[in-house]
């Protein structure tokens, strides 16, 4: 549905780019997460997607058409794209029901059909409205509105709850994608946050710096991670450097870069207890409480230090540390 | 990833090519066609030069260009101090001291913009003159009048800083109320004392500010005639007048032209530098205003007096010396015929500002549809014509529609039709010329407002389906109304004003209220000039105020 092949975008002329040879495919009827702390060209794919940024490189193609290359551009009006945006983007001016109406209006029945989309995000009430009138949520649901209005082939949300509180954005979270899910729409999702891309999105796509790391269903992003930073992204994780490799005695590969998942770190008060393959003795410098669980920061036999988390709350001073080789994430040299 | 060394292909001439192909469209033609038509002034002037200079160059040269030179030199750096001095510190007393009248002062401090300087020139001439208003009350008095010679290069320099000081003023203030705050505070927590906050922290924090108010003085200081021509002090402008009107002289005119388009941009280049040198992060979202503080003693009067002195002199001395002269002339000078000028006048401002505001909508929303980076920076160019003497535009907007006149009149001659002049002395050029003087005071208001509306906005229509001139009509026009609405009547006012230029360029049977008073002035009969000039006074006074509303609600 949308081919997206060795994109790439500077904004100083080839000094930095903003989005590197960047490639993927996009199903039809799929919900697709682009992941990446900001800087990481999320927001730039999406606007090069929209139309709003020509690329420098590479193509852009949706249903078999190409819309955007090195000769070939076609207009934003004309790609049949919703896009909500971060800040909603709400036309102050306007009421809610001509916010919807806006991108509709050659339709024949755009009275109805506005009315529809209000209904299906909950406001079919609020239409004579102003949006400074509205409270934040709402507002990203009237966005929502009208972007769907106009039957888009692809509709991408560019972090659309990063200016909501952590309660409302659950909720907001969910209501949205229910409301997607109706109209089988093909989604793009910005986001920064994992959670939001884990509990909504058939696949993930990961950017770093502008390049794609890694694109999986979600289960793989946290089993098979292509690089540390991935890793880290799903899930608490601790590099094994050369110091730790010293530490626990444990020889590994060379040229590669390794890691484990922080709940396969075995803490345990004796030696014989802990069934390890790989095990050091420690000495606890400092344990902080987080609730259910603790996080420990200890100096290793070798004289480390590691931060470990622990369910167990009788902890000793000195206790033994150790993990399997099965356990162990292995990238390629980053 | 297939496709390696994408990286440095994307900017290979190759690639650069192809995109230049596909991302130039109408509107980057268009932003680059205004930009040009704005330029022309400036680029015929370069273009004249090499067609040699006039005979009596070389008798310029030497008998006269050393004293225009020096004068526009001591105009620049008596003017600047005297208006700093008044500016500066006008701005911080009202920014940082509570006193009486201090709000009504805030406001009264901006007044003297309203009031041209030659208007300003012609006022005082009549304060000091023998049996002139000083020399009444001093008779009254019973005491011996001691005549003060004002109508001289000293005077000249007075006059344009009492009713410049101003645009110092202006921008300081913006500085110490929208920036100060945080620093004055920090100051204050270090324990330093209030004179050496100021001199130590404030000033050299307002630079950038202030050395941008101070070059649109000396802007104006050079752009000045009327003043310069009544005081009899010989500068560019006046030069340029008597090449082209006295000499008959186009090409010595269009060589002074040159000279002064020179020192003008070398005063840009000074900001541009004195701003980089210096460049302040300013933070946008400090919202704090400055505290006041309430001055003890002695201090009450020594600042009530240090503000109030450059309102009196700048703007209450001169309107009532021309109110005087107003209430002698008026059953002389009020006529029919004064009417029709008045209304002429009128109809010329608002026309040129509808105009100017339009292409400065137009440069604006061109060059950012245009989407090449390239032609949104050369749009800027367009915007340098406030910068340029009016006389200096005149000319260089008389000389090619001269030449396109006479080969339209062969035209129409070869086809029967006997013509006149088409766009010289008709309102055409004059119009022509206000546009390209004034786009810039367009361009800025409008810009401002239209960078407070979030791009999202415009983008969201245009992924809605909606193309740039709906998105404009439908969207961003609404939101930026305000800005447009200052813009014409900033431009308004300016054109209400603008002496040189008009004179240039007016049409034979046209006249301004500017033009008005600048011919009675230069007839001997300065009293009758104070009917129109008291006319552009209060037109100007009204948007003056309106514009400080503005400043004090952002």
């Amino acid at each position: 549905m949308l081919t997206i092949d060795s994109l790439s975008k500077s904004f100083d002329k080839g000094k930095n780019f903003a989005l590197e040879d960047v490639s993927f495919n996009l199903k039809a009827g799929q919900v697709c997460a682009i992941v990446g702390e900001s800087g990481s060209g999320k927001t730039t794919l999406v606007r090069l997607i929209a139309g709003l940024e020509r690329p420098d490189h590479g193509s852009i193609t949706m249903g078999g058409k190409i819309i955007a290359s090195l000769d070939k551009f076609v207009q934003p009006e004309k790609r049949k794209i919703g896009l909500v945006f971060q800040e909603y983007a709400l036309f102050p001016h306007l009421t809610i029901l001509e916010n919807v109406l806006y991108g509709i209006s050659k339709l024949k029945n755009k009275k109805t059909r506005a009315q529809e989309m209000l209904d299906l995000v909950g406001l079919g009430n609020m239409g004579s409205r102003y949006p400074h009138q509205l409270s934040g949520g709402q507002q990203q649901r009237v966005a929502l509105a009208r972007a769907l209005a106009p039957e888009p082939s692809l509709l991408i949300l560019d972090e659309p709850f990063s200016n909501l509180d952590t309660m409302l954005r659950t909720q907001l979270r969910n209501e949205v994608f229910d409301i997607i899910k109706k109209t089988e729409v093909t989604v793009l999702f910005v986001t920064h946050d994992t959670q939001d891309a884990l509990s909504v999105a058939d696949e993930i796509l990961i950017l770093q710096k502008g390049k794609v790391i890694q694109k999986d269903v979600a289960a793989n992003l946290y089993v098979k991670p292509n690089t540390l930073y991935v890793a880290s992204l799903f899930g608490s994780t601790v590099h094994i450097n050369k110091n730790l490799q010293n530490a626990f005695r444990c020889p590994l590969k060379q040229d590669c870069c390794h890691a484990i998942r922080n709940e396969k770190i075995i803490v345990s008060p004796s030696s014989a207890e802990a069934d390890c393959e790989y095990i050091t003795a420690a000495r606890v410098i400092k344990k902080i409480q987080l609730g259910d669980s603790t996080q420990l920061v200890l100096k290793l036999e070798s004289g480390e230090q590691l931060t470990v988390m622990t369910q167990d709350q009788n902890i000793a001073d000195t206790i033994y540390v150790g993990f399997n080789s099965k356990d162990i994430l292995e990238f390629e040299q980053e | 990833m297939k496709q390696a060394g994408n990286k440095s292909e994307a900017f290979s001439l190759k690639t650069r090519i192809k995109r230049l192909k596909r991302d130039i469209n109408k509107w980057s033609v268009l932003t680059l066609t205004i930009v040009f038509f704005l330029a022309l002034p400036i680029i015929f002037i370069g273009v004249e030069l090499f067609s040699g200079p006039g005979e009596t160059w070389g008798h310029i040269v030497k008998y006269l260009l050393p004293d225009y030179i020096w004068n526009s030199f001591y105009l620049v750096i008596v003017c600047s101090f005297l208006v700093l001095i008044f500016g500066v510190s006008s701005a911080w007393f009202v920014s940082r001291y509570d006193f009486l009248f201090r709000k009504q002062m805030e406001w009264l401090l901006i007044l003297p913009l309203a009031i041209p300087s030659y208007i300003v020139g012609y006022a005082y001439a009549g304060i000091f003159d023998y049996g002139g208003s000083m020399d009444l009350l001093f008779r009254q008095l019973g005491l011996e009048f001691i005549r003060i010679d004002i109508m001289n290069r000293a005077g000249l320099a007075f006059i344009l800083s009492i009713s410049l000081f101003p645009y110092v003023y202006v921008s300081a203030r913006a500085f110490f109320l929208n920036q100060a705050n945080n620093l004055l505070e920090a100051s204050k927590m270090l324990g330093v004392g209030e004179r050496k906050t100021f001199f130590k922290l404030m000033l050299p924090l307002a630079r950038p500010a202030i050395v941008a108010g101070l070059v649109l003085v000396l802007m104006e200081v050079l752009n000045d005639y009327g003043a310069a021509k009544y005081y009899g002090v010989n500068t560019f402008t006046t030069g340029i007048f008597r090449s082209w009107f006295s000499l008959e002289e186009p090409q010595t005119a269009v060589y002074l032209s040159a000279l002064l388009i020179l020192i003008i941009f070398t005063l840009i280049l000074f900001e541009k530098w004195q701003v980089r040198k210096i460049k302040f992060t300013s933070s946008k979202t400090n919202s704090t205003q400055i505290q006041r503080k309430e001055p003890k003693g002695v201090m009450q009067w020594v600042i009530f007096s240090a503000v109030s002195l450059p309102i009196i002199l700048g703007f209450i001395l001169p309107v009532i010396q021309l109110i005087y002269w107003a209430v002698i002339t008026a059953s002389t000078v009020f006529d029919m015929e004064f009417i029709m000028i008045s209304l002429q006048s009128f109809a010329i401002a608002i026309v040129s500002a509808i105009i100017t505001v339009f292409f400065a909508l137009l440069l604006i929303y061109f060059s950012k549809w245009s989407t090449l980076t390239t032609i949104k920076n050369i749009s800027r160019i367009g915007v340098l014509g406030y910068a340029i003497p009016g006389a200096v535009i005149a000319i260089g907007i008389m000389i090619p529609t001269l030449a396109l006149d006479k080969w339209l009149i062969n035209m129409l001659a070869k086809v029967g039709v006997d013509s006149g002049l088409i766009i010289n002395g008709t309102l055409i050029a004059l119009l022509y010329a206000y546009a390209v003087r004034f786009l810039a005071v367009a361009y800025n208001p409008i810009d401002s407002t239209a960078l407070k509306v979030d791009n999202s906005i415009p983008d969201s229509s245009k992924v809605l389906g909606v193309g740039n001139l709906k998105t404009f009509l439908k969207i961003e026009f609404p939101l930026i109304k305000t800005g447009v609405f200052s813009a014409v009547i900033l431009v308004f006012i300016d054109v209400m004003k603008e002496l040189p230029l008009t004179l240039i360029l007016k049409p034979y049977h046209i006249d301004t209220l500017a033009v008005k008073a600048f011919e009675y002035a230069s007839d001997e009969m300065v009293m009758e000039a104070s009917i129109p000039s008291l006319f552009i006074i209060f037109t100007a006074m009204i948007p003056v105020i309106f514009l400080n509303k503005l400043l004090i609600k952002k």
